[in-house]
């Protein structure tokens, strides 16, 4: 057999490396000064730290019940409307659906007794109080994202009367799934001790967790692959526009980050019907309204099937899940999402 | 671009050449990148809602981000890159195998060091709860050694600031004694658990080593057999991609593995205890000074909450 023969593609790449290097740094310090969010909002309604946003119409209304998107307490919310051709709310806006969103704002310490029930029964609560009350409705649509989706399967169980249709995005509802890394690890935290060492948990602790779910890649190989974009701009001014929003991570109040970690993630008692907030039983049976149930077929931080535990809980007959070819950000952002899913929510809502 | 020759002669100078080059390149960018940081009032101020240290703190933090990265990306590539081509040079296609297995696994104390040194640190390093030294990069965990400059609290390795106590071997586990008793305690408790987390810190470490050494030999089993056929990568990037997807397909097993995840819990439980330890010294010399403390003030948290809901209550 013949020796093997080297390339000289290794030269080349060394000799181009230095100007590539200077071009990527360049457009770096250039992408400084990227801005987030495109679509003209007004805040409505504000508490603690907490804001409620209701973004101005830019098409022909669609006759439909406004859309309240619930968004997580991780990462900012911004991730929704991010830039004019990465925006679920601004597809929506064109397709005539009136959008509201919660905020919740950055915590600090006074915010470390904060529990799940001051966050579902109480601001969500009164958030969804402002919009009913301005459109003079009984119940409306609501769209929880991660997170912000448990949050809003938890309201509409306990407030069926409120919630007409339900969306959750990228929500996990079986936290114990075999392929969930974060959960695995989370079993064996002590979340007392964590919480009693550092009152709201600070953001970077959240971020150290998810770079390391995929930590060659996400430490060192995205960064690498930067020098593919040979200096381009508009690329790089969206690669910076994400690596903003990743690190950009809320500290979280430690209540309720307590109740979350165990209740959830040990305990998995919204799956197990086990599950109280504010005193009252979390029973998923009593989500009866039409629910709509988006997952992302890549995503590694709620794996589909955490998601899609979800219709065998539910006390409604209309349920759909609607998988996506995407990962857990891509869902927010990707071309695909772009083009289908605000499409998807749109139809969906019309035929109810 | 791959060619079907082997440069021969040409390439070392080839390679001399464009390193050189490189580094100057480096040089000057790093220079001027360090002048710029350092030059207005504020520009090493964070940003608001920016996470120093962080990539996404600013163009400038990733900036430096980037560079770092790239530095690993080529020490890692070409110490690959230079296997690839020591191996590709053996005439027999069997030794050529076990030369390039053989020479991986003389790299693998080399990339654990690489890795270990990212900017990030270690990424294992209890990411719950804020690592002993691998999350240097993070604001705020940092804090494990010591409490230099803090009147009293000399460190917690050892009882240095405890007269009598310096370098006694156990020191930790003396029954205290005497009017100072308590703090003895508290110092005591701060040096166990210190300990404790010097212990988790190397059981992480040892899980670390042992992911680079699975990764280096799966790389192994990826490249040796186009190795063998006389396929070698054609790009320093290939090879640095099969690094990376080696790398995360084995990480992928063994952070589900027990062994990983005790260590990291265990870490992450021994660090949170630690820093809670620090906080009560830190609160015992506040109040020495009639300074507020963090106790008082989730008391007066708590009470604000009481007061709200009652408040709530009323108002029906």
């Amino acid at each position: 057999m013949a020796e093997a023969q080297v390339p000289s593609t290794p030269f080349d790449e060394l000799g181009e490396l230095p100007g590539r290097l200077a071009a990527t740094v360049r457009s770096l310090q250039a992408a400084a000064d990227v801005t987030f969010g495109c679509s003209e909002k007004d805040a409505v309604y504000r508490e603690d730290k907490l804001t409620l946003y209701h973004y101005r119409a830019i098409a022909p209304s669609a006759n439909l019940p406004p859309v309240l998107i619930v968004y997580a307490l991780v990462n900012r919310p911004y991730m929704m409307d991010l830039q004019p051709d990465r925006s679920l709310i601004r597809r929506l806006l064109e397709l005539g659906i009136d959008v509201y969103l919660i905020d919740w704002g950055y915590v600090d310490g006074a915010d470390r007794y904060t529990d799940l029930n001051d966050y579902i029964n109480g601001y969500l609560h009164r958030c969804l109080d402002v919009v009913l009350r301005a459109h003079q409705l009984p119940a409306t649509t609501l769209l929880g994202v991660c997170q912000g989706g448990t949050f809003s399967l938890c309201y509409a169980a306990l407030h069926p009367e409120r919630v007409r249709n339900l969306i959750t995005m990228v929500t996990p509802v079986d936290f114990q799934t075999s392929d969930n890394l974060l959960s695995r690890w989370a079993q064996s935290i002590d979340v007392d001790a964590l919480v009693a060492a550092h009152g709201v948990v600070p953001g970077e602790v959240l971020n150290a967790v998810y770079v390391s779910l995929l930590p060659f890649r996400l430490l060192q190989q995205k960064y690498v692959n930067l020098l593919d974009a040979d200096g381009d701009q508009a690329q790089m001014d969206n690669f910076m526009r994400m690596e903003k929003w990743i690190f950009d991570s809320p500290a979280q109040a430690g209540a309720a980050f307590r109740e979350f970690m165990r209740w959830f993630y040990q305990e998995n008692r919204l799956l197990k019907g086990t599950l109280e907030i504010g005193g009252r039983r979390v029973d998923l049976r009593n989500v009866r309204q039409a629910v709509l149930n988006v997952y992302g077929k890549q995503d590694h931080l709620v794996p589909p099937a955490a998601s899609t535990a979800l219709e065998s809980l539910v006390g409604t007959t209309d349920y759909m899940a609607l998988g996506l070819d995407v990962g857990h950000i891509g869902m927010y952002v990707s071309g695909r999402s772009q083009r289908e899913l605000p499409q998807a929510i749109a139809y969906w809502l019309q035929r109810r | 671009m791959a060619s079907d020759t082997n440069p021969g002669g040409d390439w070392a100078a080839a390679m001399q050449k464009a390193q050189a080059d490189l580094l100057r390149q480096w040089t000057d960018m790093g220079q001027s990148w360090t002048r710029t940081a350092t030059a207005g009032p504020g520009a090493a101020a964070p940003p608001p809602g920016g996470v120093p240290g962080s990539p996404g703190a600013s163009a400038e933090g990733l900036a430096r981000h980037f560079l770092q990265q790239c530095e690993q990306y080529l020490g890692i590539s070409r110490s690959l890159w230079d296997l690839v081509t020591r191996s590709a040079a053996v005439g027999d296609a069997e030794q050529r195998n076990r030369a390039f297995t053989e020479g991986l696994g003389s790299l693998q104390q080399q990339f654990a060091g690489l890795w270990a040194t990212t900017p990030f640190g270690a990424p294992g390093a209890a990411p719950f709860g804020g690592g002993m030294t691998g999350m240097a990069g993070f604001p705020g965990m940092q804090g494990l050694a010591g409490m230099p400059g803090m009147p009293g609290m000399p460190g917690m390795t050892g009882m240095t600031g405890m007269p009598g106590m310096a370098g006694l071997p156990g020191a930790f586990n003396m029954p205290s004694l005497g009017p100072t008793r308590e703090q003895q305690e508290s110092w005591q408790r701060l040096g166990q658990l210190g300990a404790r987390c010097a212990q988790a810190q190397m059981q992480v470490s040892g899980q670390w080593n042992d992911i680079i050494g699975k990764a280096l030999r799966e790389l192994a089993e990826r490249l040796a057999p186009r190795l063998k056929s006389g396929a070698v990568p054609g790009s320093l990037k290939e090879v640095y991609d099969l690094w990376v997807d080696s790398a995360e397909s084995v990480y992928a097993q063994a952070a589900r593995g027990a062994a990983f995840v005790q260590a990291q819990a265990e870490l992450t439980n021994a660090t949170s205890q630690l820093r809670s330890a620090q906080r009560e010294l830190l609160e015992e010399w506040a109040k020495q000074f009639d300074l507020p403390t963090r106790a008082e003030l989730n008391s007066v948290h708590q009470q604000l909450r009481e007061l709200k809901a009652a408040l709530a209550g009323i108002r029906g």
